[in-house]
């Protein structure tokens, strides 16, 4: 027993240095690359791109469900968003509410019979409909199917353009945005596939007419908590995995797709969870049995601002249904680990997510209950337990203050002094309890998702009341 | 005395733990000193660069026009900067008279001498702001350094110098960039070289056809497609010669610039391509009928609303929708297709253009459809349906849907 403590300590400890360190050297990468993409925009002005006739239209892909507190400003936003050729498709997915009344008041929505060929199995749909204020903008009302991927279907059937854009309902997109995420696209047509952008936490910032006036801290901690989790997952991971060409995941949020590609995987699968880890897994499965020449890239300054939970239980719902995804989409791939004809995705993006993305719930919570264990049994070296707290706290606290600085460096949006030190400090307050906790939502996740619950569950939203709206 | 480095060290059996505790403590100072470092700096750089532009613009036309001494700023690389930003930013949306002053005082004030010198003998980022400035300046002398820097072994240098040039939007600039590709080929992506020929030939066009003739595999298809963008009405009988290319990108370009030509023989020779086995091409041919605004493209547009490739049938749609004036006829000739998949295209082109209304009335009001035909066509325009279709014609549709695209 003793023994196997003393095992389970180290193991926990040298899991805990690896990761860190992997994370360390993603931070040095992020540092670099950024610096590169920060001085590459300086030859590069978005106005050449505006103006080119060369630009391929985009259709932007919005599903809607019960989205009624938000879908006026977000497809406002989105129709005044700078891009040459647009077509946005928003997708009714079945709302009980009033999402489709909102946009038939918002919009003047008249019914029509748009091409509409169902090549990609979706939830039947109701009707079709084109605004009478902005003939640029369709909208699918269709029978609800429980999936956001049903609803992108059904979108990928209407759509008309070589590109998809993918935005949530409740995200609102920075005006320069699609110009920002197509510069990959425009610099490599041919190898570029798929694009990421960044996305960055809403609440708390200030909105007008559907775009962003100012970009502020929130004011509850839990939520000034995830701003850090996502400097850090998008200016330190996503950053680092493009680079390698081994990004796995484009956020659900703000993503573009060659819409060809989409629709030869099959466009999203329908009883997906996490559907943006599933598209880019197929992607890269199908180019690479292909041996397609291909880039699935990230950029790091499109940004789109969205709402997160502002509750422990929409949040605790939230992580544990991503990680449900994460599972789901990884047991799907598992036929491609350690396979050379999937490269590098084989050899370490895949290994990766699975010890250290899905894995990592449950060897933290077990090495908790063994270092308690040992401590109760009178074998645990309180040097080592010391040190190894120590250790792992400031380790962390140097890669959390590390995004916040490659943030301060690059894009620098929180420009009021206080929400800078707000920020510093959280970096040093996130470990714990809310990374316990996470932990603990995170294994909920995998518990649920074994023990057949697949559902994708609701979150509480605020609508764009989170941010404030003058 | 023990120290507390002492007291730590004998605190277990890991001393490279204690190590890596102390070097990440250390890396959280730096992290937080930098950030805050930065930021106290940044303020008072943007607070002094403020008030400098402040200052600047207000005494601008005495700036630009020489009364102040270029020497009181040239020298001072802090304020060149500013002078030379805000001369740029004034360059973007300044009309004819106002660029030429500005010009002119880039010039005299030696701006321009500085940045050619920057973008020959800098290297890596200081060099690439050079060229992208040059390129703004849109001055002629600058064309060489561009010029030259489109032979550096670096790819953003080349492109920076593509962009730049691109920007000046001359035919040298064309020539320049024309005599690169032809001794190197195509190295550099190719988007940014169309982006910068379009810009750059649209005044002669003609600069691309010698290049077209020699050119080989993908230069030719780029070369193509900028030729597709800014060929002009008198070149028709030269585009000619590019429609029975092997190359279906070139025959595409053929399509799109045929549909700036003005000779009657566009008609004929793109409704020849509307038949290409390629749909791309099929798509511009389809496009550049639409354009023409001819009635006489008709039957070839209704031959692209039958096509099995989902785009050429809207963009004929689209086509038949935009050149129609006579809704009630063409609706007819629709549904004579038997094509549900192109009626369907039709009716979404119809309804898109808010233009329902109009055909009905125009069915109503026809005097050239009999009576039966009439109540026809007004109950497929209500239901959106061909109606009930003979089992050989339903077994047909399911055979194409499955392989449409």
């Amino acid at each position: 027993m003793i023994r196997f403590l003393e095992i389970s300590n180290y193991t926990l400890f040298w899991y805990y240095l690896a990761s860190n360190i992997a994370y360390l050297v993603m931070l040095l990468v992020a540092f670099k690359t950024s610096a590169a993409h920060q001085h590459r925009l300086e030859s590069h002005r978005l106005a050449w791109i505006k103006e080119s006739p060369l630009a391929p239209p985009i259709t932007i892909i919005v599903p809607a469900h019960n989205e009624e507190a938000s879908i006026r400003v977000e497809v406002r936003n989105l129709l005044e968003l700078d891009y040459p050729e647009l077509e946005i498709v928003v997708v009714n997915d079945g709302s009980d509410d009033g999402t489709l009344d909102e946009m038939r008041q918002e919009f003047r929505l008249r019914p029509v019979r748009s091409v509409y060929v169902a090549s990609l199995k979706s939830a039947p749909v109701r009707g079709l409909y084109r605004s009478g204020v902005d003939a640029r903008l369709l909208v699918i009302d269709k029978e609800p199917a429980g999936s956001k991927a049903d609803a992108i279907n059904a979108a990928l059937n209407a759509a008309t353009s070589p590109y998809v854009c993918i935005v949530d309902a409740d995200s609102v997109l920075e005006r320069d945005a699609l110009l920002r995420i197509m510069v990959p696209v425009l610099a490599d047509p041919k190898r570029v596939v798929a694009v990421g952008g960044i996305i960055r936490v809403l609440n708390g910032s200030e909105i007008a007419k559907g775009n962003l006036r100012r970009a502020r801290l929130p004011r509850k901690s839990i939520e000034i908590i995830q701003v850090i989790e996502y400097l850090r997952a998008f200016l330190i991971g996503r950053e680092a995995w493009s680079q390698g060409n081994m990004l796995m995941i484009i956020s659900g949020a703000f993503g573009v797709f060659r819409t060809d590609l989409v629709r030869a995987v099959g466009g999203y699968r329908p009883n997906t969870i996490g559907e943006d880890f599933d598209l880019v897994a197929r992607l890269h499965k199908h180019l690479l049995e292909k041996r397609a020449e291909y880039r699935i890239h990230f950029v790091p300054d499109p940004m789109c601002w969205t709402e997160v939970p502002s509750d422990l239980k929409s949040l605790s719902r939230q992580r544990a249904r991503w990680q449900k995804g994460l599972l789901d989409v990884l047991w799907l791939t598992r036929g491609m680990l350690f396979r050379p004809r999937y490269g590098r995705i084989g050899f370490f993006a895949l290994p990766y997510l699975w010890v250290f993305e899905f894995a990592a719930p449950v060897i933290e919570i077990l090495g908790i209950a063994t270092i308690i264990l040992a401590a109760v049994l009178g074998v645990l070296s309180r040097a080592f337990f010391l040190q190894f707290l120590l250790f792992g706290y400031t380790f962390a606290t140097v890669i959390s203050i590390g995004s916040v600085l490659q943030e301060e460096i690059t894009y620098k949006r929180y420009n009021d002094w206080q929400d800078v030190v707000r920020l510093v400090s959280y970096c040093f307050f996130e470990h714990f309890p809310y990374r316990q906790m996470h932990m603990f939502w995170r294994l909920q996740g995998i518990w649920q998702y074994l023990r057949g619950d697949h559902v994708w569950g609701t979150l509480k939203r605020k609508g764009m009341q989170s941010a404030s709206v003058p | 005395m023990e120290s507390v480095f002492d007291k730590l060290w004998r605190l277990g059996p890991a001393p490279f733990v204690l190590k890596a505790i102390v070097v990440a403590i250390v890396a959280d100072v730096l992290l937080l000193a930098f950030i805050l470092l930065r930021r106290t700096r940044r303020k008072r750089y943007f607070a002094k660069r403020d008030a400098r532009v402040f200052q600047f613009r207000q005494k601008w036309d005495a700036l630009i026009s020489g009364q102040i001494p270029f020497e009181s700023w040239r020298k001072k690389p802090f304020d060149r900067r500013i002078v030379e930003t805000i001369a740029l930013d004034a360059f973007e949306s300044a009309g004819p008279e106002e660029s030429a002053r500005l010009l002119k005082f880039l010039r005299a004030s030696g701006l321009i001498e500085k940045r050619i010198y920057e973008a020959r003998h800098h290297t890596g980022w200081r060099r690439l702001r050079a060229l992208a400035a040059l390129g703004r300046t849109r001055a002629p002398e600058g064309i060489l350094a561009l010029a030259e820097a489109l032979r550096d072994g670096s790819e953003e240098a080349r492109l920076a110098a593509l962009r730049g040039l691109g920007s000046m939007a001359c035919p040298r600039a064309a020539e320049e960039i024309l005599a690169w590709v032809s001794e190197a080929g195509l190295v550099v992506p190719a988007l940014p070289l169309q982006s910068a020929l379009i810009q750059c030939c649209v005044e002669r066009p003609r600069l691309l056809l010698p290049h077209l003739k020699v050119a080989r595999g993908s230069l030719r298809e780029v070369l193509g497609r900028v030729l597709g963008e800014v060929a002009t009405p008198s070149m028709g009988l030269d585009l000619l010669q590019f429609v029975e290319d092997d190359m279906a990108e070139l025959r595409a370009a053929a399509a799109r610039a045929l549909a700036h030509s003005q000779s009657g023989l566009a008609l004929d020779v793109l409704s020849e391509l509307v038949r290409d086995r390629i749909w791309f091409v099929r798509l511009r041919a389809i496009v550049s009928l639409g354009q023409l605004s001819d009635r006489r493209a008709k039957p070839a547009l209704l031959r692209g609303l039958t096509d099995s490739h989902r785009m050429v049938r809207l963009r004929a749609a689209e086509a038949l929708v935009g050149i129609d004036t006579e809704m009630a006829d063409t609706f007819a000739q629709v549904l004579a297709t038997r094509d549900r998949y192109g009626l369907h295209a039709y009716l979404t082109a119809v309804e898109n253009a808010d233009l329902l209304g109009k055909l009905g009335s125009d069915l109503e009001q026809s005097t050239s459809i009999g009576p039966e035909e009439k109540e026809r066509l007004q109950n497929v325009l209500r239901s959106g349906s061909l109606g009930v279709p003979d089992k050989s014609a339903l077994e047909n549709v399911a055979k194409n849907a499955v392989v449409l695209p």
